[in-house]
């Protein structure tokens, strides 16, 4: 691990890729565990599951996290021997699986969170080592030498000399590859990165050595990192990528014996055959995005001061009809851009529902019950900030749902219900652009009269009763309350994440003994932001904490005021620059200006500052952000609104978008 | 099949519009004032974790403005992805007038502003169907709705003078 290159790059686009090649791998695994107990082998779904860890152990060869590597090289070992034999998993065998995806997610963990990662359980190991199925085939592979300097040889772990020596049996070749470091080879865009990458593109990376070689002209850096790949491309396409001659790279393994060959190409061939198409697919940080949507809004504030222009040119007479059919065009355009770029942050809603599973999975375990899930996503898109915040409420709510909700099944037995419980999530668009997610059981019902009798009230009438009730805060910590009640905890939590922070709603319907409903109604797209509170001619406002560069104590009697300026536009030194300041109600127009001791809120607009008079400054609170989407309401300065908990909207003001405005006028009064 | 529809009123006149378009009736407990936009426009109030446009009718209608009582509703309007409140003096009845809706004779409209598109008796009284997409409708783009923020528009309050 003594690789020298920054891998830091690598690490977080690998952490999210091995976490999506996870989910598929274990969505599939309980899918077959499923078929497996009607004695189905789901041969489809173990070759995906196969894919999945084969990609990931690729991933994790690259960033070198070699225990990953040994785990899923493992794993895929034990997949391929069931492939090929087109036998069922057992339901043992599925388990040791499902427990090797969970090493490898603590592991990614570890990564993303810059921890040391762990070495590979070695009961884990062991399990999986017992439970493939041919072993001897993977021994006879193991003995077959490879051609390596036996200084490189003792830089890999087991895992990659397998990976390395058994290159052949899946219809591929092991190469080495040297590539000496030198500033003319980066000139020609030959760096060990790109090499890594290009590298990777043709075949699979099982590791990058650093190796010290005396300087030379051909290795000015006295530096040279053997590549060490397996790959079905030609020798000749290898050097290309790697940037030297063909007959620089070294073949590692025996030739391809054609008989082992013939066996297991065709399974590889059609592995590789039915990869999906990942072409056209691009990760993007949500904050790249952000700062897309950042660069439009100024966009919009340059629109703003063209038509100012225009209506200047129509005063003196000009004829401005062109132009204001083409400024009208472009404000088609730039909503046209926003809803595209708004479009970009969409995530499927079943990527969300995949988790789901494996939460039932794990609580049947620990609760000893039967619980059937069912799941219906349809194909709704949701914003990714709505779904990072939506996730945790349906965890809660299926997890009521099994633990609280869903009877023993000797109690359903009992009660004539099927020994299988059922809980349901669904989800569905409904108009407005708002998403319906319900998570529904079969189990004991809510009971009204125990719930009235711990809160000490009356009994709820209606189901919206029910729900405030069921989301006081201090009844739903009581543990022994929900057991008996069959209501579960913690909805006041849900409640909060559905109506405050997504702006949505939460309804339940329950009929004791017969099943329970939680409905959340949560817009598709929301945007979250830090944000300070203040108060201005007596109404609240937030504005984005990432806007503001300082917030400074005043005093409008002792800042300068303008000569000739028309407003009340003054102007003070702080740190030796000069900060125009400018009462907030003014700009806003909400009424008279105040004099005196005042808190103002100093923003940069093209580096240079402005600063806006405001009452007082309230607190600073993650808000979510509901954008005025109507256009009676879509006006310059003004982004949005939020709920601060008073059921009333208070507004959002972009301060940068209104110096804007301001300086425009005075402009324009020039 | 005659149309079932709501009826709005505003200071002495029964105005109406097809229940088909109104989503919800809330009571009015005041707007948050949007700075800049349209003086008609009361401001915005939350309705199902949406912020709606407010529209004040008397406002629109150029009317003397009144102390809002128990009895002010915001009639929720739902045109397309569109939701609009309206503010009336109150809106607790349903009507479904049995004769036909006519268009209003010209005097009528230009006195109305054009915001009443028909006219209708029924029980000795008169209700005037109300021009939804007028009364909240933008009849410009954007693009040009600025350019009238230097005719004395009612949006000029916001800038600084």
């Amino acid at each position: 691990m003594s690789d020298p290159v920054d891998l830091r790059e690598f690490v977080s686009a690998f952490v999210t890729e091995a976490a999506e090649h996870l989910e598929v791998a274990n969505s599939k695994l309980l899918l077959i565990e499923s078929a497996a107990r009607g004695g189905q082998p789901m041969l489809r779904h173990v070759r995906d599951v196969f894919r999945a860890l084969h990609t990931i152990k690729g991933l994790a060869a690259m960033v070198g996290v070699e225990s990953i590597v040994t785990i899923s090289h493992r794993m895929e070992a034990i997949l391929r021997t069931a492939d090929q034999a087109s036998t069922a998993l057992s339901l043992d065998t599925i388990d040791a699986l499902l427990e090797g995806t969970r090493a490898i997610e603590v592991r990614v963990k570890q990564l993303a969170d810059g921890l040391p990662v762990g070495e590979p359980p070695a009961s884990l190991v062991l399990r999986l080592d017992t439970l493939d199925a041919e072993p001897e085939a993977a021994t006879r592979a193991i003995t077959r030498a490879t051609r390596l300097d036996p200084a490189i040889a003792q830089k890999l772990s087991a895992a990659e000399h397998e990976h390395l020596a058994t290159a052949s049996a899946a219809g591929q070749r092991a190469y080495r590859a040297d590539f000496f470091p030198s500033p003319a080879r980066a000139e020609q865009g030959f760096s060990i990165n790109r090499v890594r990458e290009r590298v990777s593109a043709i075949g699979e990376l099982v590791k990058v050595l650093p190796l010290s070689v005396p300087a030379t002209e051909h290795a000015p850096g006295g530096l040279a990192f053997v590549i060490l790949v397996v790959t079905s491309a030609l020798p000749a396409q290898l050097a290309a990528a790697v940037g030297i001659d063909a007959d620089a790279v070294i073949a590692l393994d025996a030739e391809v014996k054609p008989e082992v060959a013939a066996e297991s190409d065709a399974v590889e061939d059609e592995l590789i055959v039915n990869e999906p198409a990942r072409r056209g697919i691009v990760r993007v940080d949500v904050s790249r995005l952000d700062e897309a949507m950042d660069r439009l809004s100024s966009l919009v504030v340059s629109r703003f001061r063209l038509s100012r222009e225009a209506v200047r040119l129509a005063e003196r007479g000009v004829d401005v009809r062109t132009l204001q059919t083409l400024l009208a065009e472009h404000s088609r355009q730039l909503r046209d851009l926003r809803a595209a770029i708004l479009k970009v942050r969409m995530v499927p809603i079943a990527e969300v529902l995949d988790r789901v599973p494996m939460i039932v999975r794990s609580l049947r375990r620990s609760t000893g019950k039967s619980v059937r899930l069912e799941i219906d996503g349809g194909h709704t898109e949701l914003d990714k900030a709505v779904a990072e915040r939506l996730f945790p409420a349906i965890v809660h709510l299926v997890r009521n749902a099994v633990d609280h909700a869903i009877e023993t099944p000797d109690e359903r037995a009992r009660r004539g219900k099927p020994e299988e419980g059922l809980v349901r999530v669904t989800c569905t668009e409904h108009s407005n652009a708002r998403l319906v997610l319900s998570v529904s059981d079969d189990g004991r019902g809510i009971d009204r009269e125990t719930v009235a009798r711990r809160a000490e009230v009356e009994v709820p009438a209606t189901d919206a009763e029910l729900l405030d009730l069921l989301c006081r805060p201090g009844l739903s910590t009581r543990d022994e309350v929900s057991t008996v009640s069959g209501r579960g905890m913690g909805l006041d939590i849900i409640r909060r994440v559905a109506v405050e922070q997504l702006g949505g709603e939460l309804a339940v319907s329950s009929v004791w003994r017969v099943g329970t409903t939680f409905t959340m109604t949560v817009p598709l797209t929301v945007s979250i932001v830090d944000a300070f509170t203040f108060e201005c001619a007596g109404q609240r406002f937030v504005v984005p904490v990432a806007i503001v560069d300082e917030i400074v104590e005043v005093d409008e009697g002792v800042a300068t005021r303008l000569a000739g300026s028309k407003g009340n536009v003054r102007v003070f030194f702080r740190r030796g620059e000069s900060i125009p300041l400018l009462p907030l109600e003014e700009v806003l127009g909400l009424g008279v200006e105040r004099v005196g001791a005042r808190k103002a809120i100093v923003v940069r607009r093209a580096g240079e500052p402005i600063a806006f008079a405001v009452d007082r400054m309230l607190g600073q609170q993650e808000v979510v952000v509901r954008p005025l989407e109507d256009p009676l309401v879509q006006v310059p300065g003004i982004t949005g609104a939020t709920d601060l908990g008073d059921g009333q909207p208070t507004l959002v003001v972009d301060l940068v978008a209104l110096g804007g405005v301001v300086r425009m006028v005075r402009g324009a009064a020039a | 099949m005659s149309t079932l529809y709501v009826v709005l009123e505003v200071a002495d006149a029964a105005y109406i519009l097809p229940a088909s378009e109104v989503r919800e009736l809330e009571t009015f407990a005041g707007a948050t004032p949007v700075p800049a936009a349209a003086a008609f426009v009361a401001g915005v109030v939350h309705i199902r974790g949406r912020v709606v446009p407010v529209v004040d009718l008397r406002r629109r209608f150029g009317l003397p403005a009144v102390e809002r009582t128990l009895e002010t509703r915001v009639v929720v309007t739902e045109v397309g992805d569109r939701l609009v409140g309206l503010v009336a003096d109150r809106a607790r009845e349903l009507v479904r007038p049995a004769a036909e809706i006519t268009p209003p004779p010209r005097v009528i409209a230009e006195q109305t502003l054009g915001f009443v598109k028909g006219i209708v008796e029924l029980d000795k009284r008169i209700y005037l169907l109300l021009d939804l997409d007028r009364i909240i409708g933008e009849e410009q783009d954007h693009g040009e709705r600025d350019l009238h923020l230097d005719d004395g528009g009612p949006r000029r309050r916001a800038l600084p003078r």
